[in-house]
């Protein structure tokens, strides 16, 4: 690893969302300044939206929240921890969406899964960690 | 940042025109549901979105578009959705959302 960055969001519940235009430029600023192209930028911006907004909507308990965001920059990809500190989730839970059923939820991780290289989920009862990796292969 | 959405009610094509303008997540997809539901509730009809200036979509504004479909479709109308930038094409192709939005080019 060469270098790392921390961010770190503590906000009312009601406020939370109007960072995610900030989490999403600070988090393209690191992605373009390791080289990665466009195309891995634009998936990484839309995986942090989704893991920031599945702890907007589910990950906050009370009325303030924390969102925690640890970028880890290494010569050939980007690895990006995601925390918050609600109640948990079983992963077991999180099935693959199908749309013609029309459910309006489940997409945001089955998005992330999707778009980036590697993903981990550790959700325990003190909170959750999705730690997601892209890889830039050229 | 934010949205901002232009409507207006096509006689010609008799659909809503609607264009918006930024980013549909989590802090604006609330709005966002809001003004296509008014517009169903004015008036019945297919919705075609001008999908130029839309910038960035999530999984909220998705759920949105889903929700509104599924009102849509008990009156046999549809969601048509166009010029979106490609990594927002992907996104509604990853999602299989393609297989229920129309998508034109």
């Amino acid at each position: 690893m060469i270098d790392s960055i921390k961010l770190s969001i503590s906000s009312d519940i009601e406020n939370m969302a109007e960072y995610m235009g900030v989490i999403r430029l600070t988090t393209s600023a690191i992605s373009n300044k390791i080289g990665l192209n466009i195309d891995d930028i634009d998936d990484i911006k839309v995986s942090i939206g989704e893991a920031c907004t599945n702890i907007i909507k589910h990950g906050i308990v009370g009325k303030k929240g924390d969102i925690d965001i640890n970028y880890s920059l290494y010569p050939d990809r980007l690895t990006i921890s995601v925390k918050d500190k609600g109640n948990g989730f079983d992963i077991k839970d999180i099935k693959e969406p199908n749309i013609e059923e029309l459910n309006e939820s489940g997409l945001g991780i089955f998005i992330i899964k999707s778009l980036m290289d590697q993903v981990d989920i550790i959700s325990t009862e003190d909170g959750t960690e999705i730690k997601m990796t892209k890889i830039k292969n050229y | 940042m934010g949205l901002e959405v232009l409507k207006n009610f096509d006689e010609n094509n008799n659909y809503w025109l609607v264009k918006p303008v930024g980013d549909v997540d989590v802090y604006t997809s609330t709005e966002f549901k809001k003004i296509l539901l008014d517009l169903i509730d004015e008036k019945v009809v297919d919705i075609y979105i001008d999908g130029e200036m839309l910038e960035y979509i999530d999984s909220t504004g998705l759920g949105v578009l889903i929700s509104i479909l599924k009102q849509l479709k008990e009156h046999d109308k549809k969601i048509i959705i166009s010029d979106i930038k490609p990594s927002i094409k992907r996104l509604f192709e990853l999602t299989s959302l393609n297989k229920v939005i129309v998508i034109k080019e």
